[in-house]
C-alpha cells in the first residue's frame, strides 16, 4: 500500500482477498441482487475462516442468534472466549487449582471473594471452569444491580450469562440445575480499600447460605487471589459517586486521571483455587429459616475463603512478577 | 347447569370482540353483552350491544337485569389512542373500574370476574428477577402513572374478592401483545420508519402473540381461578434481536436524550412513547406463567420468539399483496 501501487491484486497478502470480496460484491449488486445476496455470493472469493465468520455476521444481523431465557448468548460468548482466554493467560497469567471439584453436572454454587467494581474474577472463574474441567459448562454468575443500569456493560453482562444479584434469580437458576457463581461481599467487597484487600468483608446477611439450604445446591468456595490489585482503591468520593449513581466511585492511581484507559486493569498475577463442595442438603430446606444456623455457616464458608486466599497469597509471592 | 350469562367490556376492541365472537359459538353460553362506547368492527351475531360509557353511572342500574354469571372487564386503557388525554385514560381505568365493581355488588348472579390487567405492575427494573412471579408485585415503588392505575384496579377488584368469598376473581397481567391483527405498541413500534432504543441497551422482552393472548382469556372465563396469573409467551428475546427479525433499523439513542428525541418525534406524528414503554425499552421484563399453565390450564401455542417470527412473516406476506 505504501509504495502506492495500482494493482491491489500484488498488494499484501491479506488486501487480496478484500479487493476480490469488494469486486465480486459491486458485481452481485449491480446484477441487481439484494444486499444479502450479493454479501453470500461475494463471499465465496474469501478464503474459509473470513467466509465463516461473515456469515455469522449476516446471520446475527438478520436477527438468527439464540439467547437463552436468561438472556445468556452462547455465540457472544464463544466471541468473547479468545479476548477472556488472552487476559486468562497473558495478562494476569492465571494459575487454576482445583476446579475438578466443582460438580460436572446439577446445581452448585461457586461462593468466591470479590474485588474491583468490574466482575473480572467472574470471568476469569468461567473460563477456568471452560478450559479446566473436564466437563465444562459456563457458570452464570449474579452481577451487583448497579452494572444493569450501565450501557453496553448491561448487555454484556447478560450475554455473558450474568443476572441481576436477587435472591430469586439464584433460586431459580438453581431450580433449573445451572452452576451459579455468587459473590456475598457485594459492593463491600467491591469497594474495600488497598490496604485490606485481602481482608474477605462480611457475607451480608448470609443469603447465600439461605438459597443453598433451600435448593439443595453444594457449596463449592472460591478464592480469587490478583483481583485485588487490578484497580488498587486508594481513595473514593462521595461526590462523584452521587452524580454518577455508582455505589462508590474509586480513585485509583490510574482513575479518572487517565479517563477511560484508567479503567484498564493492571496485569497483576492471579491464583483461582476452587475449594472442597460443602454439602448442606442433610439439613433440608427447612434449615433456611434459622437464622443463627444460617449465620454460622455464612461465617464458616467465609473462614474457609480467607484461608484459601491466604494460602495462595503465599504461594503467589508477587503481586505482579 | 343453566347456560352462562357473559358480560364484557370494552367489546369493541379487537380481543373484546373475537372473545364475544368464540362465546357466541359456544352452546354453553346461553348470553353475551358487550359494553362499549364504539361498535365492534364486525358484526356480531347475539351479542347484546350495551353503547354506554364504561363511566356511565346507569350501569348501576343496567347490569343486574341482565343476570350475568361472568364480568370480563377488558377496558383497561394501556396507552390512551389518538385524542385521548392521560387524565382520561386514567379515569377511564380506575373510575371505570370503580363504577363497575358498584354495578356488581347490585348484580347478586355473578359468580366470576375476570380482569384483564397488565404486568406493567411489575415496572421494568434494572436489578429485577428475570421472572417476576405473581407474589412480587410491589418488590418496587410504583413509577409511572399506568402503574399506579393498575396497582388501584387491583386493589379495588383485591377488596371486591375479599367482601365477596363467592365470587372467582382472576386478575390477567398481560405481558405486551405481537400479532397480525392487532394495533398494539409493540407492532406499531417495530413499523416505524427507524426504531429508537437505547444507546447500550439491549434488555429482555417477553410478549404474547394475540391469539394466545385471547386464549388465555376464553380459558380463564371456563376456567375462572382466585388472584393473579401472570399471562405471556414462554421465553424472552433479545429487544436488538426482536428489531434485526423484524428487518428494521435502529435508531440509538443515548438514555438522558431519549425522552426528548420520543416527544419531538411525537409531535410530528409518530409513536408515542409512553413512560412505561421507555423503561420497558431499556430494562425489560418477564414474568413467570407456571400459574397459567398450572391453574388456568391454558399454554400459549407461541413461544415469544416464535410470536415475533408470526408477526414478521405476516407482515411480509401483507407487504407483498400489497
Amino acid at each position: 500500500m505504501s509504495d502506492g501501487r495500482p494493482d491491489p491484486g500484488d498488494g499484501p497478502l491479506p488486501l487480496r482477498p478484500v479487493v476480490s470480496f469488494l469486486r465480486a460484491l459491486r458485481g452481485g449488486l449491480d446484477g441487481g441482487n439484494g444486499l444479502t445476496g450479493a454479501i453470500a455470493d461475494a463471499a465465496l472469493a474469501l478464503p474459509r475462516e473470513a467466509r465463516e465468520s461473515l456469515e455469522a455476521a449476516t446471520r446475527r444481523l438478520g436477527g438468527r442468534y439464540e439467547e437463552d431465557d436468561w438472556g445468556f448468548d452462547e455465540q457472544f460468548a464463544d466471541a468473547a472466549l479468545p479476548f477472556l482466554e488472552f487476559m486468562f493467560d497473558r495478562w494476569w497469567r492465571v494459575h487454576a487449582e482445583g476446579v475438578q471439584h466443582v460438580p460436572s453436572h446439577g446445581r452448585a454454587l461457586l461462593v468466591a471473594n470479590h474485588a474491583g467494581i468490574m466482575p473480572w474474577d467472574a470471568t476469569m472463574m468461567g473460563v477456568a471452569m471452560m478450559r479446566e474441567h473436564p466437563l465444562p459448562r459456563p457458570p452464570r454468575f449474579l452481577v451487583l444491580d448497579w452494572a444493569f443500569d450501565l450501557p453496553y456493560v448491561s448487555v454484556a453482562m447478560r450475554k455473558l450469562g450474568g443476572v441481576p444479584a436477587s435472591p430469586f434469580n439464584a433460586i431459580r437458576l438453581l431450580e433449573e440445575d445451572e452452576l451459579v457463581a455468587v459473590f456475598p461481599e457485594g459492593v463491600k467487597g467491591a469497594g474495600k480499600s488497598y490496604r485490606e484487600r485481602y481482608r474477605v468483608q462480611r457475607f451480608g446477611r448470609g443469603g447465600f447460605i439461605e438459597i443453598a439450604l433451600r435448593t439443595g445446591a453444594p457449596i463449592v468456595p472460591v478464592a480469587v487471589v490478583g483481583s485485588e490489585e487490578i484497580h488498587p482503591k486508594l481513595a473514593e468520593s462521595s461526590v462523584l459517586a452521587r452524580l454518577t449513581g455508582a455505589p462508590y466511585f474509586p480513585i485509583t492511581p490510574t482513575f479518572p486521571l487517565l479517563g477511560p484507559l484508567g479503567v484498564v486493569p493492571l496485569p497483576s498475577r492471579w491464583r483461582i483455587e476452587f475449594g472442597e463442595p460443602v454439602d448442606l442438603s442433610v439439613l433440608g430446606p427447612g434449615a433456611a429459616d434459622d437464622r443463627a444456623l444460617v449465620l454460622e455457616l455464612s461465617e464458616h464458608v467465609r473462614d474457609l475463603i480467607q484461608r484459601m486466599v491466604y494460602d495462595n497469597l503465599v504461594k503467589r509471592r508477587h503481586a505482579f512478577a | 347447569m343453566p347456560g352462562r350469562r357473559i358480560l364484557i367490556t370494552g367489546i369493541a376492541s379487537y380481543l373484546g370482540t373475537e372473545l364475544a365472537r368464540i362465546l357466541e359459538d359456544d352452546p354453553e353460553v346461553e348470553y353475551v353483552a358487550g359494553l362499549d362506547t364504539r361498535r365492534p368492527r364486525v358484526p356480531l351475531a347475539r351479542t347484546e350491544l350495551i353503547e354506554r360509557d364504561i363511566r356511565d353511572p346507569s350501569l348501576l342500574a343496567l347490569l343486574p337485569p341482565t343476570g350475568v354469571d361472568t364480568v370480563v372487564h377488558n377496558q383497561i386503557v394501556r396507552r390512551p389512542g389518538a385524542g385521548m388525554s392521560p387524565r382520561r385514560a386514567h379515569d377511564v381505568n380506575v373510575i371505570g373500574s370503580l363504577q363497575l365493581l358498584a354495578a356488581c355488588e347490585r348484580t347478586p348472579t355473578i359468580h366470576s370476574i375476570v380482569v384483564r390487567g397488565s404486568a406493567g405492575i411489575y415496572g421494568a427494573e434494572p436489578a429485577a428477577p428475570q421472572f417476576f412471579t405473581e407474589d412480587m408485585a410491589r418488590l418496587y415503588p410504583l413509577r409511572t402513572r399506568f402503574q399506579r392505575d393498575v396497582a388501584e384496579i387491583e386493589n379495588l377488584f383485591g377488596t371486591f374478592a375479599k367482601r365477596h368469598e363467592s365470587v372467582a376473581c382472576s386478575m390477567l397481567r398481560y405481558q405486551p401483545s405481537i400479532g397480525p391483527a392487532g394495533s398494539t405498541q409493540i407492532p406499531q413500534y417495530l413499523s416505524m420508519p427507524v426504531v429508537p432504543t437505547y444507546l447500550g441497551f439491549d434488555p429482555r422482552i417477553q410478549l404474547i402473540h394475540e391469539r394466545d393472548a385471547l386464549g388465555a382469556l376464553v380459558a380463564a372465563v371456563r376456567r375462572p381461578v382466585r388472584g393473579p396469573v401472570n399471562v405471556a409467551a414462554e421465553g424472552t428475546i433479545g429487544l436488538t434481536r426482536m428489531i434485526r427479525l423484524a428487518g428494521r433499523p435502529t435508531l440509538p439513542i443515548p438514555s438522558p436524550l431519549f425522552s426528548g428525541a420520543t416527544a419531538a418525534g411525537k409531535r410530528v406524528g409518530l409513536l408515542d412513547f409512553s413512560p412505561d414503554f421507555q423503561r420497558l425499552l431499556r430494562y425489560g421484563r418477564g414474568v413467570d406463567t407456571a400459574r397459567l399453565q398450572s391453574e388456568i390450564g391454558f399454554t400459549p401455542r407461541h413461544t415469544t420468539v416464535a410470536a415475533v417470527e408470526d408477526y414478521v412473516a405476516s407482515r411480509r406476506a401483507a407487504d407483498v399483496a400489497a
